[in-house]
């Protein structure tokens, strides 16, 4: 519950008609009229609130609107905020906040794509989720159904900014890449190596997954939530069904918020491990990946032992986690974590002590303090920016609540400083994990559940290792989802990328990009 | 008549063999050195054999420069070949001006390796070919500098007389103007060959590459021949560092326990060489792009005061 609803309440007066508390994590304000604009700009000049998240539902059937919620965090208060506006359906529009909060220009636009509902004034109205040869369609509606076939796509292609100048030219790069990446293309303008700008265009793999959501059992769903960025399967499993059980009131046992914990974690320090071999690999020091792939396998094949499964799929789901581990499970895990940190420090040790490899990551790709804020950056990339949040902090969930994290944040900003993040972030998370094996992990693994009161709705926040994942679920009924709202880190954080490079050389880019390390599947969904 | 025939015989299958298993020993080694177990030796082998049976894919944009190309960057790389010692100090081939042409030839296999990039207009060719012409334009003057070096104190660009001359001279090679001239060369050699701290072998980030941009476009018996080619380049660069500097036991008639000896001090010594390019590798990252030309001018001044000190010492 936020502290100081009551007098926020006030000093919006007449503007709000409504306020609902349904649990401790969030509270709900509605406004009465569809112009948010005033109280955004109160809430977050006078109380600092960070408008998270920007997203709309369809609820023409049962109250004749569509609704826009803006999700708002304040420092210090571990409840969210969700604004929310009634938007008429017969000429459905809402105002734009992109020119006070970049941060918000793709979800605006998001939004126009997949419910046409028109973002007024917005700096740069085209479409981004769906692209521009798409049919003038809405999936999110809900008449839309899931089983429509779309004619063939044809007209429009995306129109790039063209590269004018004597000895500028455009370099294209991808939808298609060279490895097992996924797609998105990146337009340069060079003048010879140094980059004068780049533009980018996602959602190439846009899987409808939002829309998959809607009407899904809960259970199963869990399954489709792990699937929405490979390598954040339990972060994402777990923000979902933390929304559940918020939703639900279902209270998670002890051990289940200890386990997912120590899951949580693994998957941090996996995915640090391996992203700062493949940094060390941009820069062609190759010996250094070969440390880091091998300390990462170490992880995965602790991963199949506690789970099952190398990414840890399967194991969380609604009300808790499948499992309990047994002894030998247990000292596998104490096993490997306690060996992990000298091995790592090795690896540590011969990145840092290979000047040619300081030298090209100190100073590369620099994203400042104040693009960084403007553009919503999150996670690893905002931390190395100087921006300190850390959902684990302010936001407690599963078993956070017992630790004190103290997130490493850094004012470099460069590939070196992202770099160092991770590096700083490893220990803390393997001792958050040998503190967990300190305490009682035997219990039961998982509260039951019966049936979600139909129109319960709720949010959750994940610090994934990327950064802050969302979901925002409302459960219809027999426990299938009426809407699904999800927000992957990787979101905020691609138009940053954008601003990095500037003014560095080509050759750069990929461990520029590689310093982000951004989910495709997680932004296109 | 017919022992120059022979001569060029064996010292061409030779190189053709050897080039790939030279490629092969570095890529193990550097395999091994990050505890990796590596695809093995013969793999160069396996992959020409895969890339001389594979049908060609030819862009529409491209012209007969895109044909030429391979066939110029095999060709010139095979005919200097024959104008260096390997196991005898008597090359058999000493065309136009020895040294000269050595360098001039392999100029030649870059310059059309260099069209070949750009002629089908896509951008990574074209960024592949201008960061070579950037990096070979300052390395081929400290190349040039280097080798003066040594053809002075033998009187001679012919590279037969400059390792007669140089074999009976045995401390000759800790001479400081034989050390700095080694030095300038092996840069050259790293960058020349494309290997880190300038260019990345093994590298698929297509923004990020030099050597292998160019050659983007091409597959088959055409990738092939461009792959030959620069593996025989590599030989013939370890060679010439090699057997200029160290011609120890390098055979100075056709007697055949002397051929013998011969190849397998070449041999152990090319293994050595190889052994010190993949410490090189290994234990540098990639420089920036902007800063290979500092490496470069360091090869230069390297090779500019080893022609200096020739005088002096």
């Amino acid at each position: 519950m936020l502290s100081f609803i009551e007098s926020l309440a006030h000093r919006l007066g007449g503007q709000v008609e409504r306020v609902a508390a349904r649990n401790e994590h969030e509270v709900y304000l509605q406004l009465r009229d569809a112009d948010s604009r005033p109280a955004i700009s109160i809430l977050r000049s006078e109380y600092q609130g960070r408008v998270a998240s920007v997203f709309a539902e369809d609820r023409r059937s049962a109250d004749a609107c569509f609704f826009v919620y803006h999700v708002i965090e304040f420092p210090g208060d571990p409840a969210y905020l969700l604004l929310s506006t009634r938007i008429d359906h017969t000429d459905p529009h809402f105002p734009s906040h992109s020119v006070d909060i970049p941060a918000l220009n793709w979800q605006e636009r998001e939004i126009q794509d997949m419910f046409g509902i028109q973002s007024d004034d917005h700096p740069n109205p085209r479409r981004v989720a769906l692209h521009d040869n798409w049919p003038d369609v809405h999936p999110l509606r809900k008449e839309f159904s899931l089983t429509t076939v779309l004619p063939e796509f044809e007209g429009e292609r995306h129109i790039y900014r063209p590269a004018l100048g004597e000895g500028v030219f455009q370099i294209p790069v991808g939808p298609v890449h060279a490895g097992i990446i996924e797609p998105g293309h990146f337009s340069f303008a060079v003048a010879g190596e140094p980059i004068l700008y780049l533009q980018l265009r996602m959602f190439y793999t846009h899987k409808g997954t939002e829309k998959l959501f809607e009407g899904m059992p809960v259970e199963r769903a869990v399954f489709l939530a792990e699937s929405i960025s490979g390598d954040s399967s339990f972060s994402h499993g777990t923000a979902f069904c933390q929304a559940v059980e918020r939703a639900g009131a279902i209270e998670l046992p002890l051990l289940a918020a200890r386990m997912r914990t120590i899951l949580l974690e693994l998957e941090r320090v996996y995915n640090h491990v391996a992203d700062i071999g493949a940094i060390a690999t941009d820069v062609g020091f190759g010996i250094a990946n070969a440390h880091a792939s091998r300390l990462r396998e170490m992880i995965f094949g602790l991963n199949e032992v506690l789970t099952g499964n190398r990414l840890l799929r399967g194991m969380v789901r609604v009300g808790g986690v499948r499992r309990a581990w047994n002894e030998s499970q247990l000292s596998a895990l104490r096993l490997t974590v306690h060996g992990f940190e000298s091995e790592f420090r090795h690896l540590v040790d011969l990145i840092v002590s290979s000047d040619s490899t300081r030298d090209r990551l100190e100073r590369t790709g620099v994203l400042r303090l104040e693009k960084a804020r403007d553009l919503g950056i999150v996670g690893v990339a905002g931390r190395a920016s100087g921006i300190d949040l850390d959902v684990r902090r302010d936001h407690p969930y599963a078993a956070y609540g017992d630790f004190e994290i103290h997130p490493p944040v850094y004012d470099g900003g460069d590939v070196w400083h992202r770099m160092q993040v991770r590096i700083d972030e490893v220990p803390a998370s393997l001792n958050i994990i040998s503190a967990l094996l300190d305490s009682d992990l035997h219990g039961e693994p998982c509260t039951p559940f019966d049936r979600i009161a139909p129109d319960s709705c709720a949010l959750s926040s994940v610090e994934g290792w990327r950064g802050e994942i969302m979901h925002w679920i409302r459960v219809g009924a027999d426990n299938r989802l009426e809407r699904c709202k999800i927000k992957d880190p990787s979101l905020n954080n691609w138009p940053a990328l954008v601003e990095a490079v500037q003014g560095n050389i080509i050759p750069d880019f990929p461990v520029i990009n590689k310093s982000f390390n951004l989910s495709y599947s997680g932004t296109d969904r | 008549m017919i022992a120059t025939v022979v001569s060029i015989a064996l010292q061409l299958s030779l190189v053709l063999l050897l080039s790939p298993l030279v490629s092969g020993i570095i890529k193990t080694l550097k395999a091994r050195l990050q505890t990796r177990r590596g695809p093995g030796i013969l793999q160069p082998y396996r992959e020409l054999h895969k890339l001389l049976r594979k049908g060609m894919v030819i862009p529409e944009s491209a012209s007969w420069i895109f044909s030429a190309a391979p066939i110029v960057v095999f060709s010139t790389a095979a005919l200097v070949s024959l104008m260096i010692p390997m196991i005898s100090a008597a090359a058999p081939l000493s065309l136009f001006g020895g040294v000269l042409a050595v360098v001039y030839l392999l100029g030649l296999g870059r310059f059309f390796l260099a069209l070949g990039g750009l002629d089908t207009g896509t951008p990574f060719g074209g960024l592949g070919s201008s960061r070579e012409m950037t990096i070979s334009a300052l390395a081929e003057p400290a190349m040039m500098l280097a080798i003066f070096t040594v053809a002075l104190s033998a009187n001679s660009t012919n590279l037969s007389e400059v390792a007669h001359s140089a074999i009976g001279q045995s401390w000759r090679f800790l001479a400081p103007s034989q050390v700095l001239a080694f030095a300038a060369l092996f840069i050259v050699l790293i960058a020349e060959t494309g290997r880190i701290p300038v260019d990345n072998p093994a590298t698929h980030l297509e923004l990020t590459m030099i050597h292998e941009a160019m050659i983007l476009e091409y597959s088959g018996p055409y990738l092939a021949l461009i792959e030959w080619g620069a593996w025989i380049k590599q030989l013939i660069l370890m060679t010439l560092l090699i057997n200029t500097f160290y011609p120890f036991g390098l055979s100075t008639d056709m007697g055949l326990l002397n051929l013998a000896t011969g190849c397998a001090s070449y041999l152990l010594k090319l293994l050595f060489l190889s052994a010190l390019v993949v410490l090189v590798e290994t234990t540098n990252a990639k420089i920036r792009l902007f800063r290979v030309p500092e490496l470069l001018a360091v090869a230069f001044v390297l090779g500019a005061l080893a022609l200096i000190s020739t005088f002096l010492f």
